[in-house]
């Protein structure tokens, strides 16, 4: 089994920062994803760990065993490395059937032919795509594909396996049916995995750990309880959630915090918040609440009511926000919204937990 | 259902028109030529000819040792191109060899070349006294050339592969650019050897590829004209090209036609095999989005690497231009004896030199052969383009018309299957007697134009149809809710969408037909004068200077243009990449 340390992590191309001073730590067995906006070196860092790129600076540890070593410049060959990997093109070989693809790593594995037989078909079956052995990639569906893909990347065992953002070419339904199918995978298999994405509802359904990135760096590291209880920035709190919290932008006149000329709250100690977070099913839908808002959108869900709008103080500024509500609100209308006494919690203008 | 095919109905008059009008132009230039060239063989006046041709005393010199030398041109080119190709393509596009992209530019400009104009740089460097006239530079300066390498198969075959070498090096270099660095990274991390990923992965995954790559040259080597002629006829080494040029240029046309069809069937079976075993087996779009492809590290082979592939293409590109280039200022051909001299490009008149004849920039029938070059180019480029839309077009309007569409189809691929020389010999066949109340076209600057627009029709209409495919046919639709006419919808919104693509294509053929020998040798008459034939025949009479000299301003037309194409493609290629996260 195997945990999984980085440590001081950075990638440079060129000028560029692609990542930055990324440390983390997850525990043999962990399904960490790395979670983030595009460009926010997420996929930089999985190539790293693959070995598909080499870091600039920083470590990368599996177990005791650095695998990769930017200061020194050392790193373990990708194949040296005991890891499985799933691409977001699939990377199947077009010229293999599905039973040739998942077969051939074990061939240079130097499993034996029975024992191959036997992982191919054991696979293929869990993955429900043993009648499509005989096929070509290119006459299969997209879903089918994903799944020969994994299958492929999971036979020879692999100790960690990696997901380069796996669902993103597949339509929503299969999307969710894919995802369910991962996490059972990652249950039965137990390897160490590590998931890129840019969708947080994928990452709270199947992380144990998410690492949320944003410009190259780390914003928060966490169990996905953690980031939702605990946001440790203004960033992270906007990004994870469905819907997320409501983030007011907010000035404090000294005793009182003020959004847009409406005072929200008493200003908490000595800082000056930038931001104030509410819960969105915190906040009511009344006629006299504080703060006017424009509802442009109202969807049933789970028997209550996402509601969207923008909220408004005594000025011109504007924010969009969504909330639960158990009532619908008809978009086009305006109504009030109330507030809790105090916000769930403040962000300072450089986007840090206060 | 029934409101589409209502709105359908309200056009579906002029759409099948078009298509006949198609079908008409096609039949003209393609199905008429060849059955007059299989009717000539065949008539009573045809005198036995294919028996003279296959099975008589003459056959062995008439047909089978052509056929011989044409078999072994063309494996000796296929094969060789394919391996120069091949290499290149992978130093390209896969390793980390310095100068990898200049490499790749390089080793695309020997096809932008005409052929001969290889071989005349061959003529100029290794020609020895085997056959009288001046001789090259390596004989003048006193080193002995063996007879093998200065006439004969081997220089056939090495400047047909310097100049095919280039097609297999596109097509094979696409090809890996598609396998995508995904593809390689998850062979490599199983833990298989690079070579094994080379065997198992890489080089399946674009055999496809490196066989139609190699069957193209090889069909090329077989139907080649220029570079036997040049090289082979001097010491009686022939083609069937050559063979069947040489029967009908000496008044024997119905055995230089029976020539011509056994020649349409040699390379016609090899471009048919070709297509049947890489047809539906091209391995590109399978999986979602291709990605970088992945670098190989080649350690303490990356000297060697860029040593071989840069001797490659400075050979096969920069040395055949420069010895051209330099031959032309030569007094005394092939010689630095004598010292240099503009005369050739802008001499008067001097008696004493090559028969009095003035230098190429001021002799007026080298001016009218550049006009009639250009025009002709022109011409079929704008001819073949729109024949192959206007016939893509109405294919793509009305799918059903299996048999119309079936033999458009058919029609439009046929002359990929013909060679240049038996192309022309069909021309001559069908245009040389007058037909109806029309004079015979046998002389006139029309035939030349035809015939480049009938070779010219199976690349002309792919590209078009690609062109169309990448326009959704939503698009159409919506201009048909608007109420907007065919040719209405077809000028405002189908072509300036496939205008690009078209007028990529249109340039390509441009250049084809300028650096064309093949198709134009046996019909082109004085009165109407082209540069690939001036140099053909000053070449042959020995006027090395000139003839070199013409050629390099058919090499500067043709780079020009491929240049030009090339920015087109750059433009094309500008969209935003793909930001990875």
């Amino acid at each position: 089994m195997t945990d999984l340390t980085i440590d001081r992590l950075g990638k440079r191309f060129g000028m560029q920062h692609a990542v930055d001073d990324l440390s983390l730590r997850i525990p043999s067995g962990a399904f960490l994803v790395l979670l983030g906006p595009s460009g926010c070196g997420k996929s930089t860092t999985l190539r790293m760990i693959a070995g598909l790129e080499d870091p600039t600076h920083g470590t990368i540890s599996f177990d005791d065993r650095v695998i990769a070593d930017g200061g020194s410049g050392q790193s373990i060959a990708p194949s040296k490395r005991g890891i499985g990997m799933v691409f977001q093109s699939y990377a199947l070989w077009p010229h293999m059937t599905v039973q040739q693809n998942v077969e051939w790593p074990l061939t240079v594995a130097g499993w034996n032919r029975r024992d191959r037989a036997a992982r191919v078909h054991e696979v293929l079956e869990s993955l429900e795509i043993a009648h499509l052995a005989g096929r070509t990639p290119a006459l299969i569906s997209g879903g089918q594909q994903q799944r020969v893909a994994i299958a492929r990347t999971i036979a020879p065992r692999p100790q960690v396996v990696l997901f380069d953002e796996p669902l993103s070419n597949l339509d929503a339904r299969l999307r969710v049916e894919t995802r369910s199918e991962l996490g059972r995978v990652h249950r039965a298999s137990g390897a160490t995995s590590v998931y890129v994405t840019h969708d947080q509802v994928e990452a709270l359904a199947l992380a144990t750990h998410i690492a949320v990135m944003n410009g190259g760096r780390l914003e928060q590291f966490g169990t996905p309880e953690e980031l939702m209880e605990r946001p440790a920035t203004a960033f992270v709190a906007s990004f994870l959630g469905s819907p997320a919290a409501l983030l007011l932008p907010v000035v404090s006149d000294g005793a009182d915090v003020v959004f847009d000329g409406v005072r929200v709250a008493r200003t908490p100690g000595s800082a000056l918040p930038a931001h104030a977070m509410f819960r969105p099913d915190s906040v009511l839908l009344c006629s006299d609440g504080d703060l006017d808002i424009d509802v442009v959108e109202s969807t049933p869900q789970a028997g209550r009511h996402l509601v969207t709008g923008l909220v408004r103080g005594k000025g011109d500024m504007t924010t969009r926000v969504t909330i639960v509500s158990d009532q619908p609100s008809a978009p086009g209308t305006r109504t009030r919204l109330r507030l809790p006494d105090v916000p769930a919690a403040y962000f300072a203008a450089d986007g840090s937990r206060l | 259902m029934s409101g589409r095919s209502r709105t359908l109905t309200g056009v579906r008059q002029p759409v099948v028109w078009l298509a006949l009008a198609v079908l008409a132009i096609l039949v003209g230039l393609v199905a008429l030529p060849l059955a007059g060239l299989v009717a000539d063989t065949v008539g009573e006046d045809a005198d036995g000819a294919w028996g003279d041709v296959l099975s008589s005393p003459m056959s062995q010199a008439l047909f089978w040792q052509p056929l011989g030398g044409s078999l072994l041109v063309g494996l000796g080119t296929g094969i060789i191109s394919t391996i120069i190709g091949a290499f290149l393509a992978w130093v390209v596009v896969m390793s980390d060899v310095p100068g990898r992209r200049i490499i790749g530019v390089l080793a695309a400009i020997p096809f932008a070349l005409p052929s001969f104009a290889i071989a005349l740089a061959w003529e100029s460097v290794f020609r020895n006294d085997l056959i009288g006239g001046t001789t090259g530079l390596l004989f003048s300066l006193g080193i002995p050339v063996p007879d093998w390498l200065a006439w004969g198969p081997v220089p056939v075959i090495l400047t047909l592969v310097a100049h095919y070498y280039s097609l297999s090096f596109v097509v094979i270099a696409a090809a890996l650019a598609n396998v995508g660095g995904d593809l390689v990274a998850a062979a490599e991390l199983t833990g298989a050897s690079r070579a094994r990923v080379a065997a198992r992965i890489v080089i399946p995954a674009v055999a496809p590829a490196v066989l139609s790559g190699f069957l193209l040259a090889f069909a090329e080597g077989v139907s080649n004209f220029a570079v036997p002629a040049l090289l082979g006829l001097p010491v009686r080494f022939q083609t069937l090209s050559t063979r069947l040029y040489g029967a009908i240029s000496t008044g024997d046309a119905t055995r230089g036609y029976v020539l011509s069809i056994l020649l349409i069937v040699v390379a016609g079976l090899i471009l048919f095999a070709g297509n049947r075993t890489t047809g539906g087996r091209s391995f590109s779009t399978i999986t979602g989005k291709a990605t970088r492809a992945r670098i190989t590290r080649t350690g303490g082979w990356r000297a060697p690497l860029a040593a071989m592939s840069w001797a490659a293409v400075v050979v096969t590109a920069i040395i055949p231009g420069i010895v051209l280039v330099v031959s032309t200022f030569l007094r005394r051909t092939n010689s630095f004896d004598s010292g240099l001299t503009l005369h050739y490009w802008i001499g008067g008149s001097d008696p004493s030199i090559s028969h009095g004849m003035r230098g190429v920039l001021r002799d007026p029938v080298v001016l009218q052969a550049t006009g009639g070059t250009l025009g002709l180019g022109i011409a079929v480029a704008a001819g073949a383009v729109l024949v192959g839309l206007f016939a893509a077009y109405a294919i793509r309007r009305r799918p059903r018309a299996r048999i119309m569409n079936g033999t458009i189809n058919l029609l439009a691929y046929v002359p990929f299957l013909i060679p240049g020389v038996a192309l022309g010999a069909a021309f001559i066949a069908q245009f040389s007697a007058p037909i109806g109340p029309f004079g015979s076209l046998y002389g006139t600057f029309g035939i030349l134009v035809l015939a480049g627009v009938a070779a010219s029709i199976p690349f002309a209409f792919q590209t078009a149809k690609s062109a169309l495919g990448q326009v959704s046919a939503e698009l159409d639709e919506a201009a048909v809710l608007t109420g907007a006419g065919g040719p209405r919808r077809l000028a405002r919104i189908t072509v300036p969408l496939v205008s690009r693509g078209l007028a990529n294509g249109a340039i390509l053929v441009f250049v084809t037909m300028v650096r064309d020998l093949s198709v134009v040798v046996l019909l082109v008459t004085p009165a109407t004068p082209l540069l690939s034939m001036m140099t053909f025949r000053y070449a042959s009479e020995g006027f090395a200077q000139q003839a070199s000299a013409i050629t390099l301003i058919i090499a500067v037309i043709s780079v020009a243009a491929t240049l030009g194409a090339r920015v087109l493609e750059k433009n094309r290629d500008d969209r935003p990449e793909r930001s990875t996260s």
